[in-house]
């Protein structure tokens, strides 16, 4: 038997999605379910060694091929960004990047530069970039929405699932800025080297998400 | 203020003992494979005007170069490349010679890479350039040397090809800007097949859209060129470039074929501004980048005024390094098989003696020492096999 393939899984509740979908590729995900503590864990009966990292170290080692394929969300490589195939949009982990003000607030009014606070400042930068619109870009690393409450930035650019912290909070997404959801990708050597067990995953995978 | 003379910058690192021999054996190695086959060395600046990097189709990014200025304020970078400067030198003080030109290079390349990422920003390459020669033995030749200096190193590897016409072609057809034609590039190079999905269903389903969507999946063995003439509009370009590489591909894989895998890929269009038709990566079992990487620039050295055709590749010589050292396979630094210790007044005789092994091929150490306790415990840690005492009364072991 050839070494396992190893894929790399965002921690929480991409790694649970990606377990229901290899068990129901019928893979016995045993290991993975009872893990403990372990961060590296087999799935023989399909060849794979899962390795559990948060969002950004599953690009980081997907990059490096010391991990051949990893899933992870599109705001962590639209974030990120890396030398990778981007194979599959999985379908799961779906929600948006939005650009969301106080209530009532006319954003583009004015020509005062906005001053804008997200997570991701480099999908921000971009978004406002593609619109040739000059921002102050501040990052935090917390709830972004207090930002405009205590009157640090105009908008936000963040995620948004179903909006509910947004309306408690009296903010409303104004615009979208891109869909969001969870993607297969591969290290750019690890695809040609292993090619056949690759493809053979990817064909159940997509058989499996129709 | 803070100091900084105990570290080096970041990207950056001192090579040492192993791994330093290990770079330099690597370097000769790949240099007389270059040799072997007729190529001739030449050496560019490490410092060039900023301008010869800054060629229509810009094809290093500024922000990717170091940049410096000379004392009369013109922009300087520090050399990312080798081609273009050798591109350079053919558009000028090799205007004249007889072509093909065939010559070869190792040196270092500088590009500023993303901080905290684990990359380099200084890496040996080792490369050559055909110039010259539009032939498909000139493909070949390269090729060839590719897969020679990847095969060197007793790892599995992987010679992958590719013809950035066939997605120019095929673009070329759209009715695009060119703005959604780099989008389209730069999802078929990340095979993207979701977005790259969505974006062409915004042109209509036409056979040109539906063979481009195809194209990043088109990889692998001989099997690829059938589904390709399969999906690909029937049209007499695209299926004589694609019979072109064909002949190139079954041509490879008879020479290297058992030796390593030789792929194809429809779907490398990197750098399309700079490539023109045959392109060339080379991988190592293990190693999560390429090796090897070329191909085809026919246009690139016409842009300094010499319209000619080229080919050429270069090995990263520190990725080759970095897997041998993996491997445990890095040449041993040698440790030398004499000391000479001159007793007090015997300092010329010692050198003399020392001089003579060294002629008969030892490497010889002089000890420098007070006394021959400490030589022989000097000896014994660096695993030096023979102490020579040089008293004026002969030799002793």
């Amino acid at each position: 038997m050839d070494k396992p393939i190893r894929i790399a899984l965002t921690k929480g509740r991409l790694e649970k999605d990606t377990v229901g979908l290899l068990e129901k590729l019928g893979f016995d995900c045993t290991a993975v379910r009872e893990k403990g503590r372990k961060l590296i864990l087999p799935v023989p009966d399909a060849n794979l060694e899962v390795v559990l990292a948060k969002a950004n170290d599953v690009i980081t080692y997907v990059e490096h091929g010391v991990c051949d394929m990893g899933v992870v969300g599109k705001d962590t490589i639209m974030e990120m960004k890396g030398k990778f195939f981007e194979l599959v949009d999985l379908g799961f982990g779906r929600c948006k990047f939005a650009l969301a003000t106080k209530k009532g607030t006319d954003f583009y009014s004015g020509y005062g530069i906005k001053t804008i606070a997200t997570k991701y400042p480099n999908v921000a930068r971009s978004f406002f970039e593609k619109k040739g619109m000059d921002t102050e870009i501040i990052k935090i690393e917390g709830s972004v929405e207090l930002a405009p409450l205590l009157e640090l930035a105009d908008g936000i650019v963040d995620i948004v699932e179903t909006g509910t912290t947004l309306k408690e909070n009296g903010l409303e997404v104004i615009e979208d800025v891109a869909p969001i959801s969870a993607r297969l990708i591969a290290n750019t050597v690890s695809l040609k080297m292993r090619q056949a067990e690759i493809e053979d995953l990817i064909k159940k995978i997509e058989e499996a998400l129709k | 203020m803070k100091n900084y003379d105990l570290i080096t910058p970041e990207g950056t690192k001192d090579l040492l003992l192993s791994e330093c021999l290990g770079t330099r054996v690597i370097e000769k190695c790949l240099m007389d494979i270059f040799r072997s086959y007729g190529y001739t060395e030449m050496i560019t600046p490490g410092l060039e005007f900023f301008d010869v990097f800054n060629l229509n189709s810009r094809y290093f990014p500024q922000e990717n170069m170091y940049k410096l200025t000379d004392n009369k304020g013109r922009l300087l970078v520090m050399r990312p490349d080798s081609t273009m400067p050798i591109a350079r030198v053919v558009a000028t003080r090799l205007r004249d010679a007889m072509l093909p030109l065939k010559l070869c290079y190792h040196q270092t390349v500088y590009r500023t890479e993303p901080a905290l990422k684990g990359r380099s920003d200084e890496i040996v390459q080792a490369g050559i350039e055909l110039i010259g020669s539009d032939q498909k033995m000139a493909d070949l030749e390269v090729i060839s040397m590719a897969a020679e200096s990847l095969k060197a190193w007793g790892m599995e590897f992987s010679l992958e090809i590719g013809h950035i016409g066939i997605f120019k072609e095929l673009v070329g057809r759209l009715d695009a800007t060119d703005k959604e034609k780099e989008r389209i590039r730069k999802l078929i190079e990340n095979k993207n097949f979701p977005a790259l999905n969505d974006m062409l269903d915004t042109f209509g389903a036409t056979p040109v859209t539906a063979a481009l969507k195809k194209l990043p999946g088109l990889f692998g063995g001989e099997e690829v060129f059938e589904k390709a003439e399969e999906l690909i509009p029937d049209d007499g370009n695209i299926i004589a470039l694609l019979e072109e590489l064909r002949e190139i591909y079954t041509s490879v894989s008879e020479l290297y074929g058992n030796e390593g895998n030789v792929t194809v890929d429809l779907g490398l269009v990197n750098k399309t501004d700079y490539y023109t038709g045959l392109i060339i990566k080379g991988y190592l079992q293990g190693h999560g980048d390429e090796v090897v990487s070329g191909g085809r620039y026919d246009k690139l050295i016409s842009e300094f005024g010499y319209d000619v055709p080229a080919i050429g590749f270069a090995v990263n010589v520190n990725a080759i390094a970095k897997m041998l050292a993996k491997a445990g396979t890095l040449p041993e630094v040698p440790t030398a098989d004499v000391i000479v210790f001159a007793a007090e007044g015997c300092q010329v005789a010692a050198l003399k003696a020392a001089d003579k092994f060294r002629k008969e091929g030892l490497i010889v150490e002089n000890a420098l020492f007070d006394d021959i306790e400490s030589v022989r415990e000097y000896a014994k840690e660096k695993k030096i096999a023979k102490v020579v005492v040089i008293d004026g009364s002969g030799e002793e072991l």
